[in-house]
């Protein structure tokens, strides 16, 4: 279980607030969809479920850990995976395989375990047969899937998601939310940022952030039934008041 | 930027060691410094022999040197021109004088060039980059004990070989935005068009250090900190590497005997 409490974040002492006093808890196994417009401080959030950034007040833990405590810091992270928004700037591989092999090399796996988890996790998101491919020469899709990859092979408990379905045509983006779908369906947790609500519909728990706090949350149903508060802070309703599928 | 790129084949050559190439490598290049004319007539069969072995055509072999081709006829016309000694040619009105000494030492210096830059080549073209990076990183673990980070170093190569092809991705976009705002690179005096490419400089830096920034993040996201990891590949030395490290060694000890007799 993640645990988010009172978590206020300010990047500079003199900046306002990103965050103003959140506090969220996330399950084992869920599948929770976080939207707001834009410089909400969505991904400020998640930055801190694996402790890239610290509370300036407040405190997270993950499993029992805080995730101020520099000595569990490792545990966390391969713990609490993170898929970045921009692919190009995580893939840090000079091949495809490489780059999945870079998380397992950092937890010091012996190489017979990284070339295990290597091929399983290319397996898992459709892209065995590319292990020798530079990077960029991967379309958006791939790289997306390449840079889930590159999470899953650290053996995480819970996967954040930048956006995973941004600037991705019709088909990479079908396949992006399969593979997320089905990995929460397997029993991974899911803290999915969406700017589509119609991306998050396999969520159990849609959250909805204004301006640093959150504002909303319940089901699917529950949120995009209050159509007039999500207007006001600048969001679309799916058609039909609730998510398509 | 073909400069020896990577040739993906199946010869004895590639599934070498990266180490043993490394290290011939550097030990060829040592040879071909101080060679004497024996020397150079055997370094150039060896050297023919290994190209036969990868399977480089010579089109290919020749596309590696051709982007230093300018700079090997400015040496050669250099020691052609200014090296003293008897005149083989001499045109007083043009104030031209070839010397035999000349065509010598411009022949010899541009063989030398050409020499380094295949063997280099050579390595380039039969080992992935990944390879490469390994074989460097477990050549100078050694010299951890001394405080060489050779892990930190081999990430960083790596880095910077990932990183290439998308800074010059980069560089074109954002020329061709700029194009399409009415920039010019390709009219106009030389200094105007150099003038023009500097203003490409400062957003490309800015780009550099964003994506800097993002990458930090993310290796951080990934478990990344200094000190010691493990790889996918773990180098081994196979009798294929222990055969060709052995004719090295051979082919050395030739020449060093050669040097001893003269």
């Amino acid at each position: 279980m993640i645990r988010v409490e009172k978590v206020v974040h300010r990047y500079e002492p003199e900046a306002p607030d990103v965050l103003r006093g959140i506090s969220l808890t996330i399950e084992e196994g869920s599948y929770t969809a976080l939207i707001g417009p834009n410089g909400c401080g969505k991904t400020t959030l998640i930055k801190h479920l694996n402790g890239l950034l610290r509370p300036t007040a407040g405190w997270v833990s993950v499993d029992g850990m805080k995730t101020t405590d520099t000595a569990k810091i490792r545990e966390i992270r391969r713990r609490v995976g993170m898929v970045f928004q921009n692919p190009d700037s995580q893939i840090v591989g000079m091949t495809v395989e490489e780059d999945v092999a870079f998380g397992p090399g950092n937890l010091g796996l012996p190489s017979a375990e990284i070339r295990r988890r290597v091929d399983v996790c290319l397996q898992m998101v459709g892209m065995a047969g590319l292990e020798k491919r530079p990077p960029h020469t991967l379309s958006g899709g791939e790289k997306r899937l390449l840079s889930l990859a590159g999470v899953l092979a650290m053996d995480p408990l819970y996967i954040a998601l930048d956006e995973p379905a941004a600037y991705l045509d019709h088909a990479g983006k079908h396949r992006v939310l399969e593979h997320i779908r089905r990995l929460h369906r397997e029993g991974m947790a899911i803290i999915h940022i969406a700017h589509d609500m119609r991306d998050v519909a396999a969520a159990d728990r849609v959250v909805v952030m204004d301006r640093g706090q959150l504002i909303l949350a319940g089901t699917g149903e529950e949120v995009f039934g209050q159509e007039e508060l999500l207007t006001s802070v600048g969001l679309d309703v799916p058609p039909g008041g609730g998510p398509i599928c | 930027m073909k400069l020896g790129q990577y040739l993906p084949a199946d010869t004895i050559i590639h599934r070498l060691d990266p180490r043993v190439k490394i290290a011939s490598v550097l030990t060829l290049s040592l040879f071909i410094f101080g060679a004497t004319p024996p020397e150079i007539a055997l370094i150039s069969l060896f050297l023919i022999a290994v190209i036969g072995k990868t399977r480089a055509t010579l089109a290919q072999v020749a596309a590696a040197i051709r982007p230093v081709a300018p700079f090997m006829a400015l040496i050669f016309l250099v020691h052609l021109f200014f090296t003293e000694g008897e005149p083989l040619l001499a045109l007083p009105a043009l104030s031209i004088r070839i010397t035999a000494e000349g065509l010598v030492q411009g022949t010899y210096v541009t063989w030398q060039f050409a020499g380094l830059v295949i063997t280099g080549a050579l390595l380039t073209m039969t080992t992935l980059p990944s390879d490469l990076v390994g074989g460097i990183e477990r050549l100078l673990r050694p010299f951890s004990k001394v405080g060489i980070p050779s892990q930190e170093i081999a990430v960083m190569i790596a880095m910077a070989l990932r990183f290439m092809p998308m800074l010059l991705e980069e560089y074109d976009r954002i020329r061709m935005a700029q194009m399409a705002r009415g920039a010019d690179f390709k009219t106009g005096s030389l200094a105007l068009r150099a003038r023009a490419l500097t203003t490409l400089a400062s957003p490309l830096l800015l780009a550099a250090f964003r994506r800097a920034d993002e990458l930090v993040l993310a290796m951080e996201a990934r478990g990344y900190r200094r000190g010691p990891r493990t790889t996918l590949r773990e180098l081994r030395m196979g009798e294929g590497d222990f055969a060709a490290f052995a004719v090295m060694a051979a082919f050395a000890v030739v020449l060093c005997g050669l040097r001893m007799i003269s």
